[in-house]
């Protein structure tokens, strides 16, 4: 009895902090997304006796007392429901299409390079190489960036006008694909270590044994890493890959230090789209239905991936 | 000597010294007048009569002490434009009431998002805000500010008024006649040129060669600062030899890129006329349907000619925000550019700039052909009409009606607001309050004296210019109307993203302008047509 209610008291504040900071945000933005929330403060401006610090009125030099301001206030949430109308929106919106096609372009080239060049290095680390601690903590460094912080250093570096990169005459941030390129290319910066640390460990993680049986099977490099490493490795893959899609697909710090979504709306993410939405113009229901919708597809692509993935190497 | 004895002798010491550091920015002289001083750093000093500071306020007295105010402002750091002056009024304010001030800083893109969080929500965190005039439709429509008119009359106050303000500006101070905003920032874009290049003879009679006319000094059409634009880009006349670019744009989307559009817009867009009517001096919207005009054929043409300007521009200007617009111009990079009174005071500062004594201003030129709304069809004139803007956000302090100090809010506030404190930061530029008010113009048609300017560090000539152009922009006879309804900030952005859309070579003029007059239907539509009708004939005086 007791051991039951000891364990409950420690999952309480897990079960708290869930209920907190996951369960009640989703729950009030999902009401949100069904609203069209209106504020507006009720307000009644009175003029009061100014007291001293014994509690006697001022007095002006003609003994009329002075006053001050006191404003009493109230302010009103009108919650109206208009049903499916904010999700309605969302289809006949130019700027959600825009999003969705920079979003989709970011995920899919980003994500894609950050794999690649990850698996690539991890190989390649995967060796003795002179120097190789100290090149293999300095590979890792970007992870430790804050998003924002490598945005703003970002924006020097493409800085057309004297930046580092400036002599290649490319429209970094001034050009629409470009700025896209840019975004892709900090992101690229920032994860590619991540990737290659996980696939390091993971490849490291394959017994001596299972290689040196693999070998004396056959000569040929490119079978041994097809048929031994990389069913090895799948696994690993599927999860850094699912995380990435995942991280991605919400792409928010870079685009607002970097470009602001510009030049126009050529590198708004749906994140970025949906935070303006809902705290530039406070039309907090739409953002929160642009926000679910961007959830419910990413939750789809996951499911349908990772069964896919399960099915074929499980 | 005895550790108790030194101990006591500190002790001492701190208690005689006290009232004298408390007292550093604050002296009541016998004659009747107060001396207010700002920290050292900003070298500002005041001796007014002391009545100036209102009834409240007076030997002895601290009238908010104790109370704890906090203002929300732009941040561009302790010596910066706009956010520069609170710091430097802070401490002889503190003095004089007892209260605290804490300054809230936040980038100027966040500023609106700030501002309403705090709003909307209920929160009440600032006592007053630093906003831009075109945050009044959702701060009046959200009862979220208090009018400052009963705080002036009451005669309690530091002493301020808006008489010296031309109507361009106190329209944007004030909404159906109440005033809700305390003087401080004027903003308006006009054009600033290299008046030592455009005046050089050689360059003068090369234009001629290759144009077919004299180059004029300033340009007084459009068409002719494209010339002018076009005729100095790529000569080696920039800092260092560099090529010189012949305009430089901020252009930046969500960094005020816009205002370079709505500016030049209106010779290109709005038809003249002796007065308002559904077709004569109107802009944003028809003032009967609430129509957008935005994609109006004239509108349309000033977007392809700020495109074609924009040409001789150096490219990056399409990223580039206010600061780094500014910089290029300030180190003699470029010939054009037009924009807010920063300009020319940034330039009297050799330790950025290489054209102190070179910078010319005046009104922005307007362009020869017009689009006659009545006969929708282009005409050409020779006659061409300047058209005045308060373009920007004419930065100034407003009260929270969610804020536990109001009095002491506006207190502060109405400090900056008085007189001489509004005069010495005009004249010294760093601070990003811009001249606007008649005190701050030269005599004849102001009240300043050019010692003022001079003692300041300013070149005469930039600042007779100067000056004169800002007083013939906010006093021009026909004024662009200053959109401030409901959503302004979300009309806007759809507006700026797809003029960046178009700059960047992403859509073509007239696609972006039909993109944003789309959207404008949809917002209007979802804020309520006939409110925002009602909002929108209100802000620009229409009367029917």
């Amino acid at each position: 009895m007791w051991t039951g209610r000891i364990r409950l008291l420690f999952l309480m504040p897990a079960v708290f902090w869930v209920l907190l900071f996951t369960i009640f945000p989703l729950i009030y933005s999902l009401y949100a997304s069904f609203h069209n929330v209106t504020n507006e403060t009720v307000m009644e401006r009175v003029q009061v006796p100014r007291l001293d610090a014994e509690g006697n009125p001022v007095l002006r030099p003609d003994g009329t007392p002075r006053m001050r301001t006191q404003v009493n206030r109230e302010t009103v949430t009108d919650w109206e429901f208009v049903g499916l109308d904010n999700f309605r929106r969302i289809f006949n919106d130019p700027q959600v299409a825009e999003a969705v096609q920079v979003t989709a372009i970011f995920v899919v080239a980003a994500v894609a390079v950050e794999m690649l060049l990850g698996l690539l290095l991890a190989f390649l680390f995967n060796r003795e190489l002179p120097g190789r601690p100290v090149l293999r903590m300095l590979m890792i460094l970007p992870i430790f960036a804050t998003p924002v912080a490598a945005g703003y250093l970002f924006f020097t570096i493409f800085y057309e006008e004297g930046g580092p990169l400036g002599w290649t005459g490319i429209p970094w941030l001034s050009h629409p694909d470009w700025a896209l390129v840019s975004i892709i290319i900090v992101d690229i910066w920032q994860w590619t270590p991540f990737c290659f640390l996980v696939f390091l460990a993971a490849l490291q993680g394959i017994p001596d044994d299972f290689l040196e049986a693999a070998r004396l099977d056959t000569d040929s490099t490119l079978a041994i890493w097809r048929e031994v490493i990389l069913p090895q490795l799948v696994p690993v893959i599927v999860i850094v890959f699912l995380l990435r899609l995942a991280e991605a697909v919400k792409v928010f710090d870079v685009v607002a230090s970097l470009t602001v979504g510009g030049p126009g709306n050529a590198t708004q993410s749906l994140s970025y789209l949906s935070f303006r939405t809902g705290l530039r113009f406070f039309d907090v229901g739409y953002a929160s239905a642009i926000a679910y919708t961007l959830l419910i597809a990413v939750m789809l692509v996951v499911t349908v991936l990772y069964k896919r993935i399960r099915s074929v190497y499980a | 000597m005895p550790k108790l004895l030194r101990l006591m002798l500190a002790a001492a010491c701190t208690v005689a010294l006290t009232p004298a550091l408390a007292q550093k920015y604050v002296t009541w002289n016998d004659d009747g007048t107060v001396t207010l001083r700002t920290p050292e750093e900003y070298e500002g000093e005041f001796t007014i009569a002391q009545e100036m500071l209102g009834a409240l306020f007076g030997p002895g007295e601290q009238p908010f002490a104790g109370e704890e105010v906090t203002i929300l402002s732009l941040d561009s750091g302790p010596k910066g434009g706009i956010s520069g002056p609170i710091y430097a009024f802070r401490p002889m304010w503190e003095e004089l009431t007892g209260a605290t001030l804490t300054i809230a800083l936040t980038p100027i893109s966040e500023l609106y998002t700030k501002t309403f969080l705090d709003l909307r929500n209920g929160t009440g965190e600032y006592d007053a805000m630093i906003v831009g005039a075109f945050f009044y439709g959702d701060l009046i429509n959200g009862n979220y500010i208090l009018s400052v008119d009963d705080w002036m009359e009451s005669g309690d106050f530091p002493q301020w008024n808006y008489n010296p303000m031309p109507a361009s500006l106190r329209n944007i101070y004030t909404w159906d006649g109440v005033g809700y905003g305390v003087l401080n920032d004027a903003d308006g874009q006009i054009l600033y040129y290299r008046r030592d290049l455009l005046n050089d003879p050689e360059h003068q009679q090369a234009f001629e060669e290759q144009f077919g006319y004299r180059m004029p000094v300033p340009p007084n059409t459009l068409q002719q600062l494209k010339d002018i634009a076009q005729y100095f880009d790529g000569k080696p006349l920039g800092a260092d030899g560099e090529s010189i670019s012949g305009a430089v744009l901020h252009l930046k989307v969500r960094e005020q890129g816009l205002y370079h559009f709505i500016t030049l817009a209106t010779s290109f867009a709005m038809t003249p006329g002796p007065e308002m009517t559904r077709t004569n001096n109107v802009y944003w919207f028809d003032p009967v349907d609430m129509t957008p005009l935005i994609n109006s054929p004239g509108h349309v043409a000033a977007l392809e000619y700020l495109k074609e300007l924009a040409q001789y521009g150096p490219a990056a200007q399409v990223s580039w925000s206010l600061g780094e617009a500014w910089d290029y111009f300030l180190r003699g990079n470029a010939v054009f550019n037009f924009s807010y009174g920063d300009v020319a005071p940034l330039a009297q500062d050799e330790t950025r700039s290489s054209i102190k004594g070179k910078i010319g201003s005046a009104i922005l030129p307007a362009s020869d052909t017009y689009w006659d709304m009545a006969q929708q069809e282009f005409v050409t004139t020779e006659e061409v009409r300047k058209v005045g803007n308060v373009t920007g956000g004419s930065w100034h302090g407003v009260v929270s009606a969610l804020g536990d100090a109001p009095d002491a809010a506006y207190s502060f506030l109405a400090l900056m607001a008085m007189k001489p404190m509004s005069k010495w930061l005009a004249t010294y530029g760093w601070n990003g309050v811009d001249p606007g008010y008649d005190y701050q113009f030269l005599e004849p048609v102001g009240e300043a004296k050019l010692e003022d300017y001079l003692q300041a560090g300013w070149d005469e000539q930039d600042v007779t210019e100067y000056l004169q152009a800002y007083h013939e922009n906010f006093n021009a006879p026909t004024m662009l109307p200053y959109l401030r309804i409901t959503g302004t900030q979300e009309y806007y952005d759809v507006l700026d993203s797809n003029l960046s859309a178009a700059m960047s070579g992403a859509k073509s003029a007239k696609e972006a302008l039909d993109d944003t007059a789309k959207a404008w239907e949809q917002i209007t539509d979802r804020l309520g047509r006939e409110e925002q009708l009602q909002a929108y004939q209100a802000a620009i005086g229409w009367e029917g």
